[in-house]
């Protein structure tokens, strides 16, 4: 029963991480390589999102659902949209583009939190059967 | 201290971006986001140079793809004008 306690608890750890930083999940199984890879290149995909289209595309009273998806990426997210939220609207084809990037980014993080749980699952369970 | 502040201050408005044709190409750093991401969560060991081959290859055949759909439609556009 505390061997099952401490396996969902390993769980819950490797996606807490992996949502905190993204490729924190895999960097937690020792999964480096992955790790790094993944975290540059979410961080990349966000920042240049951000940088197009401003943090204003970072909208949690206009674009809910977006904003929900945004906020996959990183809690940091709910941060820059508390202070975007009540300072500027943005348009048109920048706003386009930084909202794709930064909820491809979420997406992706997403992705990788999933596989990362999977992973992690995986081990853990090969440790218990060694 | 005044770059790190003038560097965030441009993330508070807006790059000019107009609705161009070129503007499309703007999905090509997602298309390579996407490969890099994948193929480190598929590929059992990550080793630089398989690693690279692999994003490479993916990248090379979706882009293809794309590629021959945008023909294919642009072909039919044609023929029914």
């Amino acid at each position: 029963m505390q061997q099952r306690k401490n396996h969902i608890f390993y769980l819950a750890m490797v996606t807490l991480a992996g949502w905190l930083i993204p490729g924190g999940g895999f960097f937690l199984i020792k999964e480096t390589r992955r790790a790094i890879i993944i975290f540059v290149t979410i961080a990349v995909i966000f920042i240049i999102g951000l940088y197009v289209g401003s943090t204003g595309v970072i909208d949690p009273v206009n674009a809910k659902l977006w904003f929900a998806i945004q906020t996959l990426t990183t809690p940091l997210v709910l941060y820059i949209g508390f202070i975007s939220s009540n300072y500027h609207e943005v348009y048109a084809r920048p706003q386009e583009i930084g909202q794709i990037y930064t909820s491809i980014a979420g997406m992706l993080n997403l992705l990788c939190i999933i596989n990362a749980i999977h992973k992690a699952y995986d081990k853990a369970t090969a440790d218990k059967v060694k | 201290m005044t770059e790190i502040i003038q560097i965030l201050a441009t993330f508070t408005s807006p790059e000019n971006i107009g609705t161009t044709p070129q503007s499309v190409f703007w999905l090509l750093p997602l298309a390579v986001a996407g490969c890099v991401v994948y193929k480190a969560m598929k590929l059992p060991e990550i080793r630089l140079g398989i690693f690279l081959r692999e994003v490479f290859a993916l990248l090379a055949f979706l882009i293809g793809l794309l590629f021959i759909i945008v023909l294919a439609l642009f072909a039919v556009t044609a023929i029914s004008t």
